[in-house]
């Protein structure tokens, strides 16, 4: 009578650690699968719609443009060159329009492409330790 | 054709007058009033801090609905910002947020019919994107000295086209704020003049017979599907808004690519 207990106790000891080691793992592998979907939902929300997509790059696209050509003027405005700095400073706002459209894409592409080897490069990290 | 004028929902009217600046009116001075674009931005102020202090005033562990709501947007800005300027920019978080609520309230006051849009004013959204890049100048100047200019210089360019690249980079750098407010004020006024229009087509159409009133439904179904894609473009603009001023915050605390 007085072993059983005991033996039933160490038994819960055993599993004890059993059960803390395998809580660890669990807690470890919960927090993966939160990081993992927190990441996920976070991009979700990132993933712009088509149409929003098109109106960033084209605002982009314009905006930069409209400010060379406005900056050109007011050179001339200032200096007297009428037409010159603004054909120049337009032409420097259309590369500046193209720069930052690109640099849209580029962002766009790195988010898109998070998609693919994030999950892929946790194991591995771990492979490779 | 007063009721189906597309552009007249966006009249500012003065309702009380404040006073003038600059000598009497008349006389170069300019008159200062309170529009109903200052009473909907006052509105949109008020509905917003009531909400999250009445929403929050419970301080539930378990939150009710409308506590959650105010946790899930605070942790929704929260992450964008630390996705997107780091840990360190978790110290604009109470302005990101700020602006993510004011836009997105400004919006969603619009959709409501007979509601006057403040962000379709190119006034309103200019003065936010204007003092988002004022301040991510102004604090990278301060945080980085003459370090924020290499936010201009790119590495790895021959010299001899080093002063065109800077150019174009000023150039690119001076249009965001331009391009952040033209595309909240241009999404906004062309989606609520769209709205309009096909509104308007049902009310003509259904003057005209029978018939008109069996065409007045094709308009009737394109407005029910304006007004969803109204929501989402209104909620989509408030969280683009506050991203790039998130990223342009970045640009502050880190400069150089």
């Amino acid at each position: 009578m007085a072993r059983s207990p005991r033996s039933r106790g160490s038994g819960e000891e055993a599993e004890g650690k059993g059960v803390t080691g395998d809580l660890a793992a669990r807690i470890a592998r919960a927090r993966q699968e939160r990081a993992a979907q927190e990441a996920d939902t976070s991009r979700r929300h990132g993933d712009m719609t088509g149409m929003g997509r098109a109106l960033r790059f084209a605002a982009e696209f314009m905006a930069a443009i409209i400010i060379g050509a406005l900056i050109g003027y007011t050179i001339d405005f200032a200096l007297g060159t009428t037409p010159w700095a603004m054909i120049g400073m337009l032409m420097v706002g259309f590369a500046a329009g193209v720069l930052n459209v690109v640099r849209a894409a580029a962002e766009a592409n790195a988010a898109a492409a998070v998609k693919g080897p994030a999950p892929r490069a946790v194991p591995d990290e771990e492979d490779d330790d | 054709m007063a009721g189906t004028d597309p552009i007249h929902q966006f009249n500012i009217v003065e309702l009380f007058p404040i006073g003038t600046i600059g000598g009497s009116e008349g006389e170069g001075g300019i008159e200062l009033a309170f529009t109903n674009a200052g009473l909907f931005m006052v509105l949109s102020v008020l509905l917003i801090s009531s909400y999250l202090i009445l929403s929050t005033s419970g301080r539930g562990l378990v939150p009710n609905r409308w506590q959650l709501v105010s946790e899930m947007l605070y942790e929704f800005v929260a992450n964008m910002v630390r996705s997107s300027a780091g840990s360190e920019g978790m110290r604009f978080f109470p302005l990101v947020f700020s602006l993510f609520m004011f836009v997105l309230m400004g919006n969603m006051l619009g959709m409501f019919p007979y509601f006057f849009t403040v962000t379709a004013h190119i006034i309103v959204t200019g003065a936010l994107a204007v003092f988002v890049i004022g301040l991510v100048i102004v604090y990278g100047v301060i945080r980085n000295g003459f370090g924020f200019l290499k936010l201009f210089v790119p590495s790895g360019v021959p010299v001899a086209i080093l002063p065109l690249v800077v150019l174009i980079e000023i150039v690119s750098f001076v249009s965001r704020p331009v391009s952040l407010s033209v595309r909240l004020f241009a999404n906004m006024l062309a989606g609520h003049i769209t709205l309009k229009v096909f509104a308007g087509f049902v009310v003509m159409m259904s003057s005209a017979g029978l018939l008109g009133w069996l065409g007045a439904i094709l308009p009737l179904g394109m407005t029910v599907a304006l007004t969803a894609l109204e929501f989402l473009v209104a909620a989509l603009q408030a969280y683009v808004f506050a991203i790039l001023t998130s990223m342009y915050l970045n640009d502050a605390i880190h400069p150089g690519h």
